[in-house]
């Protein structure tokens, strides 16, 4: 019982709930001497609730036992730069490390069970979808003080963010697992700094989670005002959860640039670098400036709502649209955030499986660096009805299909990789594939909303959601298993099982395909987004019910990756070696990966993707060379 | 020798000092006569460059010799300086939007706020950095007492200016902080910046406290110069918030 008491995961949480009831007991004493309400929705009054996330959070991170370091050094201690290899057990995947390998595996849980929750309120209101009328979502139902159609909304919303939470756990945990390994460095550059962002993300997502206990929100994961100006109380425990695990993303991009900048290995020029490690200097570029102002707007309505300024009230001279420039300032970048290291990982990944070097290596690592570049660009394509100036339209829809051609050069050096390859179908290489046609479907149908006329008839219907589900999906969830059954036998030293792999895989691909095709086909028909229920004249029933179905089976095939998942690592067949055949530096020592990373240092010497050709080297270790002397 | 290299910081630091403080007056006189936005926003553009470049020393972060080793003290520092800076481009994206949001919705008027206190607490803030650039090249030269004195003495500024804005400005404004755009944009702003004023104070503690204990060398004293650039950076947010909210334009109707 006391070692369970002294896990870094667990001393955080019982520090994060005694924080937040102090933070709601000092704000309702002040309330109270100061003669004002202390009673409100949920028994205490909003600025309560708000301090007393706030400080749960920040006690959490107490708790956690991840400012240690950075508290001795205030206090004018030294401490040691690597912390030794004491806690090697189970134990230490529940507490502050600063192992790049053990973060990376932290965050992956994490993403995967964020995952899992966001995916399983989908399947609650996809269930309520399934046929005209309300089912069991009424208003007569009540639960967290929301009736059914409430709670609709706050599902729906809250799906919406928890997946993008989750994707940015996911592609951080991709990105501290690999990146490291990658350009052959002992850690990330601020390994203590890499630790907190970490452990930020989870008061952040408990904080985002109790929002659906806490009267729920109705404004989609945008979060427009003046709506979510007077929506529940959840609604803000929505806007600090988010800003919270914002730090997270900041925090990690500044880490891996600094990584990547300062930590590679001798010889590894610019373009030398595996593409994996462009696509994430190109998004940690995105995820170090524009997160902030999506932390921004959000505080700002937080403000507006706890101190009475009037920043997007028009009684008080706000401007609601304000919010929706700063607010997509971030989120339209944000969208490249998830899918850059994605297309990275297909760029990675190609190459192995069709031996034969990448096509165009030059411009696949420019191309992403230009997607991070022109989608700071594009982000008024998403208000072309909201009211913004009209001479704003034409600039951003020519903006948003500039977007098309550092893209183009991705696909086009894809099918030049494949042509004419020894081509093997092992499940990652299928994950790859299936990336790539998924990832055009969303490409494909990205144009329509992107021009201002048909975007007017297209926005805020099913057509947007059916994209952006093939995007996230093609960019960033297909990719995100190829690189899981890539790298496991790497982080654990035995292979998934790969029956259950191309059983998942045959589950998924139709079936989402299935579910996102409907999902475009009723909204080019006029079905509106965000609506618990629709109109049965209209003729969707039966699409909606493929849709439900699909979402089941997209479901199922998550539920089969996790048993592969926990299977595999206790009992998968023992891969201890370079068992892709890859040249990268990684599969060239032991699996699993060794504490220290690399034991005998390496240096670059030829070109990272050049399978195929005979002679040629990208990693030569320095005992090789001196044994070949 | 050794004089020279006591005495030059010195020198160099008054003088950016003394043309800072003429910049801030020119601002001033272009806001009396010119009212014109270019105008001040120029002269806003030459004081962060100064700061910058003499009290920052971007010219650091591309000092960078890759050929020493790895587990290094120098090479650490020099990735300590690249994350420093990286941050602060972080956060002047915050800064940023809240003054775009300020454009958006006050345009070309102004707060209605005593011009006497704005430029007394830029002053302060001014003189702080002075102090904290004298407090950070005294150290470098090997003088502890003249680190820990200026840096004694840029603590106080520096909570000199906070109850200057909070205590003084915030209760003098005729404006609450729900009273129309003015309100909005004076209380985010100023409040915004008075955070990191703040957590600079608590930073400018630590290193008094540890100076204080003979933690800093000549050779090893990051935190100090850390402290230092942050310092200065929310001294240049101050240099573009202080026209902003108080010079640029007409007084709101």
């Amino acid at each position: 019982m006391k070692e369970f008491f002294s896990l870094g995961l667990v001393r955080g949480l019982v520090y994060q709930f005694f924080g937040a009831l102090a933070g709601i007991g000092i704000i309702s004493g002040i309330r109270a001497l100061m003669g004002l309400e202390t009673a409100g929705s949920f028994g205490f009054s909003e600025p309560a609730w708000v301090f007393g996330a706030l400080l749960g959070a920040i006690t959490f991170l107490f708790g956690s036992g991840v400012l240690d370091d950075w508290l001795k050094w205030a206090a004018g201690e030294e401490t040691a730069d690597h912390h030794d290899g004491s806690h090697l057990g189970w134990r230490r995947y529940f507490g502050p490390s600063l192992d790049h390998k053990v973060i990376g595996i932290q965050y992956l849980v994490t993403a995967l069970f964020v995952m899992a929750v966001g995916g399983s309120l989908a399947l609650v209101f996809r269930t309520e979808l399934a046929a005209s009328g309300l089912q069991f979502l009424t208003t007569t139902f009540q639960v967290f003080q929301q009736n059914g159609m409430q709670l609709y909304n706050t599902l729906m919303s809250l799906h919406g963010m928890l997946m993008i939470v989750s994707i940015l756990l996911g592609i951080a945990a991709l990105m501290n697992y690999a990146v490291p390994l990658l350009i052959g460095a002992r850690d990330m550059a601020f390994p203590r700094l890499n630790a907190f962002s970490f452990w930020i993300a989870v008061p952040a997502a408990i904080i985002l989670l109790s929002s659906l206990f806490l009267g729920g929100f109705d404004t989609g994961w945008t979060g427009y005002p003046p709506l979510s100006a007077r929506a529940p109380l959840g609604m803000q425990m929505f806007f600090l959860g988010v800003s919270l695990a914002g730090f997270s993303s900041i925090l990690g991009g500044l880490n891996i640039l600094a990584t990547v900048i300062r930590l590679r290995v001798p010889g590894m020029a610019p373009f030398r670098m595996p593409i994996f490690v462009w696509a994430s200097v190109a998004t940690s570029i995105i995820s170090l400036t524009a997160t902030q102002l999506i932390g921004l707007s959000f505080q700002m309505v937080m403000l507006q709502r706890l101190f009475g300024l009037g920043f997007f009230d028009p009684a008080k001279g706000g401007n609601p649209v304000l919010f929706q420039h700063l607010f997509w300032f971030y989120s339209h970048p944000a969208v490249y955030v998830f899918v850059l290291p994605g297309l990275g990982i297909i760029s990675e990944l190609l190459p192995v499986f069709v031996r034969k070097p990448l096509f165009g290596y030059r411009w696949v690592a420019m191309s992403s660096l230009g997607i991070a570049l022109v989608g700071f660009l594009v982000w008024g394509h998403h208000m072309f009805t909201s009211g913004m100036a009209e001479y704003l339209r034409v600039p951003f829809m020519y903006s948003t299909l500039l977007v098309a051609v550092p893209t183009g050069v991705k696909f086009f050096s894809w099918v030049g990789t494949v042509w004419r390859g020894k081509i093997s179908f092992p499940t990652p290489m299928l994950y790859v594939l299936a990336g790539i046609i998924v990832f055009l479907m969303g490409g494909l149908t990205g144009p329509p909303n992107a021009t201002v006329a048909t975007d007017l008839h297209l926005h805020d219907t099913y057509y947007i959601v059916g994209h952006f589900h093939d995007t996230m999906f093609g960019g960033y969830i297909f990719p995100f298993f190829a690189a899981i059954y890539f790298w496991f036998p790497k982080v654990t030293g035995r292979r998934m099982n790969e029956t259950l792999g191309k059983i998942q895989f045959w589950l998924l691909t139709p079936s989402f395909l299935a579910l996102t095709f409907s999902m475009m086909q009723v909204g080019l028909l006029g079905m509106r987004r965000r609506v618990a229920d629709y109109d049965p004249a209209l003729g969707f029933d039966l699409s909606h019910l493929v849709m439900t179905i699909s979402g089941f089976l997209v479901a199922a095939s998550a539920l089969l990756f996790i048993i592969n998942l926990i299977h595999s690592a206790r009992k998968g067949e023992p891969a201890p070696g370079n068992i892709w055949d890859s040249r990268s530096p990684e599969w060239q020592v032991a699996s699993p990966m060794p504490v220290e990373n690399y034991e005998i240092p390496f240096e670059v010497v030829g070109e990272p993707y050049d399978y195929g050709m005979p002679g040629s080297k990208f990693v030569e270790f320095k005992r090789g060379r001196h044994e070949s002397k | 020798m050794k004089a020279n290299k006591t005495n030059n910081p010195l020198r160099l630091g008054l003088w950016v000092f003394l043309l800072l403080a003429l910049l801030t007056a020119v601002e001033f006189a272009f806001a009396l006569w010119f009212g014109s936005w270019l105008l001040l926003l120029l002269a806003a553009l030459a004081k962060a460059g100064l700061v910058l470049v003499y009290y920052m020393h971007i010219a650091k972060l591309f000092k960078v010799d890759e050929s020493i080793d790895r587990e290094s003290y120098g090479y650490k520092l020099a990735t300590n300086r690249l994350g420093l800076w990286l941050f602060m481009v972080s956060d002047s994206f915050i800064f940023g939007g809240l003054m775009l949001s300020r454009l958006n919705l006050m345009g070309l008027t102004r707060p209605e706020l005593d011009q006497a206190l704005g430029l007394g607490v830029t002053s302060l803030l001014l003189v702080s950095s002075f102090f904290m650039n004298r407090a950070e090249t005294s150290l470098a030269g090997g003088d502890r007492r003249a680190f820990l004195a200026s840096a004694f003495i840029t603590i106080l500024l520096g909570i000199g200016f906070i109850i200057g804005v909070l205590g003084v400005e915030w209760q003098l404004a005729p404006f609450g902080p729900g009273d129309g755009p003015q309100g909005t944009v004076f209380y985010s702003m100023t409040g915004f910046h008075a955070f990191h004023v703040f957590t600079g104070i608590v930073f400018l503690v630590i290193i008094f406290r540890n100076g204080l204990r003979g933690r800093y060398s000549v050779e090893k004293h990051w935190a100090v110069e850390a402290c230092a650039v942050y310092w200065h950076f929310v001294d240049v947010v101050w240099i573009f918030f202080y026209p902003a909210l108080y010079l640029i334009g007409t007084v709101v109707p």
